[in-house]
């Protein structure tokens, strides 16, 4: 099976206070086509960052980010923008709509940047819309939408560009429990359907049967654990 | 394009509040030039109408046209340097004179210089005058407000002396007073009754002008002035500063209006920062979903534009309307010339006033977005 995502030996160091401080340690990661996977881990563990390189926002200090096959080191910024724009499809945690766009304008914007035709951008706004059961919401504001509602529009606009990987940071923060439910199921539905390669942290494990794997980042590595969720707890 | 229109769409109320205070300021800058302009060429019109390149003046006069005093040898010397028809004579006198059987005075300003040359007024109304026409003058049509018609006679009250109004030329001031056109031979008249009036001199030393007026190149002028000592030569816009009040009416509008362009500079640089900062984790968003931050700064760039460009539109259209219904005695001017360098300073000024913000803009890190719980 193709993998559409791969993380190979990344290495992150932060400089504190003249102490060299280990962020990510060889982290190591491949998730394949149509696959979901889950990433816990106390604060500070280093999701975030792992996160933001994996999603081409930051540079590791040494190793590889693959992103379908096509290595992301050595790029400028402009090329990381455009990489971010059509390889990749970011969920964040609440209200990372804009604010003055209606629903269907979202979704439009990201495709515009990405140069695709109005008339053909129009359609697949449409049909992502239809998809996420939101086709009677295209000409509201956000502010008018309930928390379900905008991360579903948020996930209408990371598939816009037909991304290969799907990023979602604590997609169920700010929801209750049968919402989050909802919201991830479709994301993992998407994920199966478009044949994406999909990583979530989170914080959350009434999600975490919907994914595929559920995977602990402990001292600065990703491990696979099969028992319950407490072990987040360990310091790291 | 499409952010930042579709913001202002949005924010309807935050742009329409900004774009006031803009329409406002931008007024206030279009109608002090306006005002400015009017009272520089209410001021000066004399001496900027006249075609003269530069003038010649007795040394230590400060350039001022009322100090200096300069006698025909050197009318003709710089005559014979420059040119015969390119030097002309020139007599400034500020005075006051009566309308005969009236009692209101009014200051009016003397010129005398040569009605057949290049230094001569165009007659609006009435008939011109010549150099052999005797006891008549042209006046500036101000005078008119005052009760003078053709035909009218005008007493000079130092002299005594008595002038029937030929006719009217328009636009014609010095020092805010207008102008009264009267030949050589009337002028010498004057200058020897005056002289006898004081008691000082013969009438034969009386041939007395303040000034030569010159068209000549920068060569020529370098010539004239070693040529004739005492004397210096000055640009006619020198001359234009130096009449009594211009450089400081100029000065403080000026500064009003350098301070206005400050003011509208800042006033959209604070305003644009303020919704920058409150707009970070936006930006942040935009950023980690690909947007590149060349066409972030575009669009706030671009917002400014339409403020400025929109309230100055506005303003213009505004300032017209006022024009129209101002008193004509009220001096004001603006220029097509004025009107657009005013504009291009103005949306210059805001675009400098943007880019603050557009810097601001380039910091925002994409990295904001991660792990955010509100934007």
């Amino acid at each position: 099976m193709k993998k559409r995502l791969i993380l190979q030996e990344i290495t992150r160091t932060f400089e504190d206070g003249g102490i060299e401080i280990t962020i990510l340690d060889k982290l190591d990661l491949e998730v394949a086509e149509g696959e979901l996977v889950a990433v816990m881990g106390p604060s500070g563990s280093g999701k975030s960052t792992f996160l933001s390189i994996a999603g081409a926002l930051l540079e590791p200090t040494s190793g590889h980010v693959l992103l379908d096959g096509e290595s992301i080191t050595g790029k400028n910024k402009q090329e990381l923008s455009d990489l971010r724009l059509k390889k990749i499809g970011f969920i964040f945690q609440s209200a990372n709509l804009i604010p003055y766009l209606k629903v269907e304008e979202q979704l439009v914007l990201v495709s515009k940047l990405a140069g695709m035709e109005k008339a053909k951008a129009t359609k697949r706004a449409k049909d992502l819309l239809d998809k996420m059961g939101l086709s009677h919401r295209r000409t509201a504001y956000p502010e008018k939408l309930s928390g379900g509602e905008r991360q579903r529009v948020a996930i209408a606009r990371a598939l816009m560009n037909d991304p290969a990987v799907l990023f979602a940071d604590e997609p169920t923060a700010s929801l209750d429990a049968s919402r989050g439910l909802d919201i991830v199921s479709m994301i993992a539905k998407q994920v199966k359907d478009q044949r994406k390669s999909a990583v979530m942290v989170t914080h959350d494990d009434r999600i975490l049967p919907l994914c595929d794997r559920v995977l602990f980042l402990e001292n600065g590595k990703l491990v696979e654990k099969k028992e319950a969720p407490q072990s987040t707890f360990h310091v790291v | 394009m499409y952010l930042a229109i579709r913001e202002m769409r949005f924010a309807k109320a935050r742009y329409t509040l900004i774009a006031t205070i803009m329409v406002l300021v931008a007024f206030l800058v279009l109608f002090v030039t306006g005002l400015a302009q009017g009272l520089a060429y209410d001021n000066a019109a004399s001496v900027k109408n006249m075609a003269a390149t530069h003038f010649v003046l007795e040394q230590d006069s400060n350039h001022r046209f009322t100090r200096s005093q300069l006698d025909q040898n050197q009318v003709e010397k710089a005559g014979l340097i420059v040119g015969k028809e390119n030097a002309e004579s020139l007599g400034v006198k500020m005075t006051t004179v009566v309308p005969l059987g009236d009692t209101e005075k009014i200051d009016v300003t003397l010129l005398a210089v040569n009605l057949d040359g290049w230094l001569a007024p165009t007659v609006t109304e009435g008939s011109p005058i010549s150099d052999q026409t005797k006891g008549h003058v042209l006046v500036d049509q101000k005078l008119s407000d005052s009760g003078v018609k053709i035909g009218s006679i005008i007493v000079d009250q130092a002299s005594g002396t008595k002038w029937t109004v030929s006719g009217f030329v328009k636009n014609e001031s010095f020092s805010h007073t207008p102008a009264v056109f009267l030949n050589k031979q009337d002028w010498l008249n004057l200058q020897a009754q005056t002289l006898t009036r004081q008691g000082t001199g013969s009438a034969a030393d009386s041939k007395v002008y303040n000034a030569i007026a010159i068209k000549a190149s920068k060569e020529k002028v370098k010539e004239l002035q070693s040529a004739l000592p005492n004397t210096e030569v000055i640009k006619k816009s020198e001359a234009v500063s130096a009449i009594p009040g211009y450089k400081e009416e100029q000065g403080s509008l000026l500064m009003m209006i350098v301070f206005l362009f400050v003011i509208s500079a800042f006033v959209l640089a604070v305003f644009f920062y303020v919704i920058t900062i409150q707009k970070t984790s936006q930006f942040g968003i935009l950023k980690a979903i690909g947007t590149r931050t060349a066409y972030l700064a575009r669009s706030v760039t671009l917002q400014v534009l339409v403020l400025s460009v929109g309230s100055l539109v506005l303003s213009v259209l505004l300032v017209q309307l006022f024009e129209a219904v101002l008193p004509s005695s009220m001096p004001f001017q603006l220029g097509f010339s004025t009107l657009a360098l005013t504009c291009a300073s103005f949306v210059t000024m805001s675009l400098a006033g943007s880019l603050f913000s557009v810097w601001k803009v380039a910091k925002i890190d994409a990295l904001d977005a991660i792990g955010r719980t509100a934007a």
